[in-house]
């Protein structure tokens, strides 16, 4: 503990060196210190269990409005008895009393200290010394502890209506403890506690989010990618059509995607790339293929739709690019589902791009992201052949986790388009990866901005 | 993706000789992921691609091949009957034209298998058949069936006994008041006229694509089935009708046909397909170097048959696997013949430079900046609420883009503006300390065919000596000093901030955004307990304009 003393601090521990208990208004007096510093002092040294504080509660008696009425003229039945050593007439001494004959003669009779007849009162015999009147004397002007009174003479007056008044009175009492007790106060300097806690400073910084996306994308730069950019409301024929969704496949159906109000692009392809792409799927999937359902405009449900596009208009031999942004799903909110969130998807193209080369190229990207535990299964998606998924081992979780599904754009995709080489494509959602950095385990929190959170958050992985 | 239960030991049965652990850790090279285990049973999540993955009987021939136990394509025995006959009226062409049907025998049927059955039935409903539309499965207790049978029309007035039911109800009555009458009466449309299968002695068998009659249920007594299949498309409701004689053939089912004639109709012949593919190709795409035989066994492991004809083989795919479609589809099951595991990673040298989007590189620069004047960065959802973007903020809102059937309420319409989220935020966290700085750039939208994406960049400052000037200040160093660019401010009014202390952002004597103290009414709609500055200015506007 600290050794280095705060002035304050100081002058209480003279002050109760002198004099081992004292209440804080007792220090006041002792050290010149104002209440408020007294106050911290007190909660300084306890913190550092040099102070005891014992907190103790006592009764306090003081006169009530009547009581003090008592006192002056005294009791009402000492009052009534004074009286009737010259009046005896019903009428004459509750016209004399007024409103407190009636509780005075009550105690009169009951206490068999008068007799009444008709309407005539007489005197019996009273004690000298009436109940209470010892009690209303000691106390007079003062305030008296509960125990310094006669308990059996104040229960009468604590019975009688504002005659007295108890007050439940706390008190603390400041000493020292025994190291407290030993301390050589001449050692420590006029310097100040360097070992205290202090408040914390909030820092501005990128969002958590924001910096796993920026590491990402640094990584995908890293390995050969460059970055293009693709509208987040797209027309289904780019999200869907053109990735070789058939137009009733259920994940097109409202609940699954969001549809823009009453809004159908005017030009959605080239009339080639239409005609192409419409025959693709009458041909496979053997439907009506209906160029209104692909002028539909949807909020994009992965990035694929910007790629695709990309290589459409460009057609290269060869090439790396990728794309990152936000993606939507019209799921329920939950721990799991947002209904908007970020994708990566990027696609390699080439004459001798292959399966193997596709999964290296994954393999290195975990490894830079700090992920090394991983294994491939197949899987399917509508629009590539092969298509695998990553699994990776969460430690935190101690289970293997699906990441990034991957394959090669099938025929049915790239053909219409006029795409000739091996398209090796790859995504994922980039909070699943930022849920492991940050050891998150509920997906909402990177959208709440919680300010604590966005302060405070660091990296566990 | 669909979910089934299974048990290893049955599967196991149906496998023979592959121990439970060896069954479990080759499921996901299958293509089937493991979503959870209890004891014997194991919850499975299989691709809709392979609804013969729905049953465990399917799953068996899946592994058999997979573990070598049997490899090769799965054939249909299907005995030639003249006993079984449909004929097809006209008049079903404009409701649902076409039905095919398979007669199953000597099959032991349990419980366990009805509701596999049944499981099988609902999956290839809701897949293949796009909820019943394209085609749908009635299966049938034979022996309760008079053959020829007759695919023909009646009205709605017409009645009969439901499966799930014991008294008659006319067609209306079941569209009206059944589950499933309610589901899928839709695809009747409004026609008066409904299809129906009838038996020789005019009983009704089925109303497709609604529900059979109580009369065919069957039960674990039944040895014998037929099954019918409904559609608008005659090779869609084969494909559905090949993946049922499949598995109740690898069931324990002997297969008789069904001769089906009329109205276009004809009987199914649930033949396989040839397909070639190149070996190269299968070599290129997966990066090997498999000799003809090893590509001809890894074929043969995911149950197709090969055989090799000059340079190249010739596949030959049974009815049920009409997920593949061409070369490629041959390819991944060379793939996941070979197994997936077997593959190793390879890295080929980038040809390419990799390049950051420079817009991506000025954002970065922007929010670096902003961090620099002591901004933390937030994040918000592009979609949002009238509540949040307009009520709250005092706005009137101009064109809304809203999204159809949303299912939350938070998120229903696309914002327009930055700033009234980063107010929302404010008034998420009054009890945090202050002072509180925020800063978000991000996509808003607006109305218009293709509708307009564009970037915006917003702050907020709020603490209990917030004004104009400080907000002022921190906008002009983030422009100057991160991208040398000069703002000015022009006294300008705007529904959420204070009269006199707001004013239009200017850059070259170009609007580009709005300043200024946030309306006191406001900050109390937020129930925020201190004063409020903020911005939000366009980006293509500003620094992405020199792109």
């Amino acid at each position: 503990m600290s050794q280095v003393f705060h002035d304050i601090e100081k002058k209480i521990i003279i002050s109760l060196k002198d004099n081992p208990k004292q209440t804080p208004e007792n220090l006041e007096k002792s050290t010149g210190l104002s209440s408020d510093q007294i106050r911290r002092g007190i909660e300084w040294l306890k913190l550092k269990e040099l102070a005891n504080v014992d907190e103790s509660k006592s009764s306090i008696i003081r006169l009530g409005k009547n009581g003090k009425e008592s006192l002056q003229k005294g009791l009402p039945e000492r009052r009534l008895l004074d009286l009737l050593k010259t009046k005896s007439k019903l009428s004459d001494l509750q016209k004399e009393l007024g409103p407190v004959f009636g509780p005075a003669m009550g105690l009169a009779r009951k206490n068999n200290w008068v007799e009444t007849t008709s309407d005539n009162v007489s005197l019996k015999s009273p004690p000298s010394v009436l109940p209470g009147e010892k009690t209303l004397k000691q106390i007079g002007e003062q305030k008296l502890d509960v125990n310094q009174l006669d308990s059996d003479d104040l229960s009468g007056l604590l019975r009688r209506p504002d005659f007295v008044v108890e007050e439940i009175l706390k008190t603390k009492q400041i000493s020292l403890t025994d190291s407290a007790k030993s301390l050589n106060l001449d050692n420590s300097s006029g310097g100040i506690d360097v070992e205290a806690t202090v408040p914390a400073t909030n820092v501005a910084r990128t969002h958590p989010l924001k910096n796993t996306i920026d590491e990402i994308r640094e990584i995908f730069v890293t390995l050969g990618f460059s970055e293009i950019y693709g509208n987040m409301t797209q027309s289904s024929f780019w999200n869907f059509d053109a990735l070789f969704t058939p137009q009733d496949h259920p994940a097109r159906e409202l609940q699954d995607t969001f549809y823009l109000d009453g809004v159908s692009a005017k030009k959605i392809a080239t009339p080639e790339q239409i005609k192409k792409v419409s025959e693709s799927h009458k041909k496979n999937w053997r439907y009506q293929w209906d160029i209104n359902e692909a002028r539909k405009m949807v909020l994009r449900t992965h990035t694929t739709c910007v790629t695709i596009k990309h290589l459409a208009e460009t057609k290269p031999d060869e090439a790396r690019v990728f794309s990152l942004g936000r993606v939507f799903r019209n799921e329920k909110v939950s721990y799991k589902h947002l209904v908007e969130f970020n994708q990566i998807e990027g696609v390699v193209v080439g004459k001798d791009a292959n399966l193997r080369n596709l999964m290296g190229i994954q393999r290195e990207f975990y490894k830079r992201i700090g992920i090394t535990k991983i294994k491939f299964w197949p899987t399917f998606f509508p629009y590539t052949e092969p298509s695998l998924q990553t699994m990776v081992y969460n430690e935190r979780l101690g289970k293997w986790v699906e990441l990034f599904g991957m394959g090669i754009f099938r025929p049915e995709v790239t053909k219409p388009l006029g795409i000739t080489k091996p398209v090796l494509a790859w995504g994922g959602g980039i909070e699943r990866i930022a849920m492991l950095k940050y050891g998150l385990d509920d997906v909402r929190e990177f959208y709440n901005n919680n300010l604590n959170w966005l302060r405070s958050a660091t990296k566990c992985q | 993706m669909p979910v089934v239960e299974l048990s290893y030991s049955s599967l196991q049965k149906l496998i023979g000789k592959a121990s439970k652990k060896q069954i479990a850790d080759s499921l996901p090279f299958l293509g089937l992921d493991i979503e959870s285990e209890d004891k014997d049973l194991v919850r499975i999540e299989y691709s809709p691609n392979r609804p013969d993955y729905s049953t465990d009987f399917g799953i068996a021939l899946g592994m058999q091949g997979l573990l070598g136990i049997k490899t090769g394509a799965i054939k249909l025995k299907i005995k030639k009957s003249k006993q079984y006959a449909i004929s097809v009226k006209s008049d079903v062409t404009k409701v649902r034209p076409f039905v095919t049907g398979i007669v199953a025998k000597n099959g032991k049927i349990d419980d366990k298998t009805i509701k596999q059955l049944m499981v099988m039935q609902e999956d290839l409903h809701f897949g293949i058949g796009r909820k019943r539309k394209k085609s749908s499965i009635g299966i049938h207790d034979l022996d309760k069936i008079q053959f020829p049978l007759v695919y023909a029309t009646s009205d709605r007035k017409y009645k009969f006994t439901p499966l799930n039911s014991t008294k008659e109800l006319s067609i209306d009555e079941i569209l009206k008041t059944t589950e499933v009458g309610k589901d899928y009466g839709d695809l009747l449309a409004n026609s008066s006229k409904m299809p129906l299968i009838l038996d020789a002695n005019k009983k009704t068998i089925s109303f497709p694509p609604i529900i059979n009659a109580a009369v065919t249920t069957v039960t674990t007594k039944t040895k014998n089935l037929f099954v019918e299949v409904t559609g608008i498309n005659k090779a869609d409701a084969e494909d559905m009708l090949s993946v049922v004689a499949t598995i109740l053939q690898s069931a324990g089912f002997s297969l008789e046909s069904v001769q089906i004639s009329g109205a276009k109709n004809s009987s199914p012949k649930l033949a396989e397909r040839k397909m070639i593919v190149d070996p190269l190709l299968i070599n290129q795409t997966l990066g090997l170097n498999l000799n003809n035989s090893k590509i001809v066994s890894s074929l043969k492991k995911s149950r197709l048959d090969a055989t090799l004809k000059g340079k190249n083989i010739v596949c030959v795919i049974p009815a049920y696997r009409f997920d593949i479609f061409g070369p490629m589809d041959l390819v991944e099951e060379v793939a996941l013949g070979y197994g997936i595991q077997n593959l190793e990673p390879t890295m080929s040298p980038s040809q390419t430079l990799g390049q950051t989007n420079p817009i991506s590189l000025q954002l970065k620069s922007l929010s670096q900046t902003m961090i620099g004047l002591g901004y933390l960065e937030a994040l918000n959802s592009s979609l949002t609420s009238k509540r949040v973007l307009y009520e709250m903020a005092n706005r009137e809102p101009q064109t809304i883009i809203s999204v159809r059937d949303s299912k939350s309420q938070e998120h229903t319409i696309l914002r327009d503006s930055i700033l009234p989220g980063l107010l929302e935020n404010l008034s998420k966290n009054i009890h945090e300390s202050y002072p509180q700085k925020l800063f978000e750039t991000g996509t808003v939208f607006s109305s218009g065919n293709p509708v307009s994406e564009e970037r915006c960049f917003s702050g907020i400052s709020a603490h209990q000596d917030a004004n104009f000037t400080e907000i002022k200040s921190v906008l002009q160093s983030a422009l100057k000093t991160g991208f040398d660019i000069e703002i000015k401010t022009k006294t300008t009014e705007h529904p959420s901030f204070e009269k006199g202390h707001c004013a239009d952002v200017v850059i070259n004597n170009k609007t580009i955004g709005v300043i200024g103290e946030i309306n006191s009414k406001i900050i109390e709609n937020y129930k925020i307990r201190v004063p409020v500055v903020g911005f939000e200015i366009s980006l293509s506007e500003s620094i992405l304009k020199y792109l």
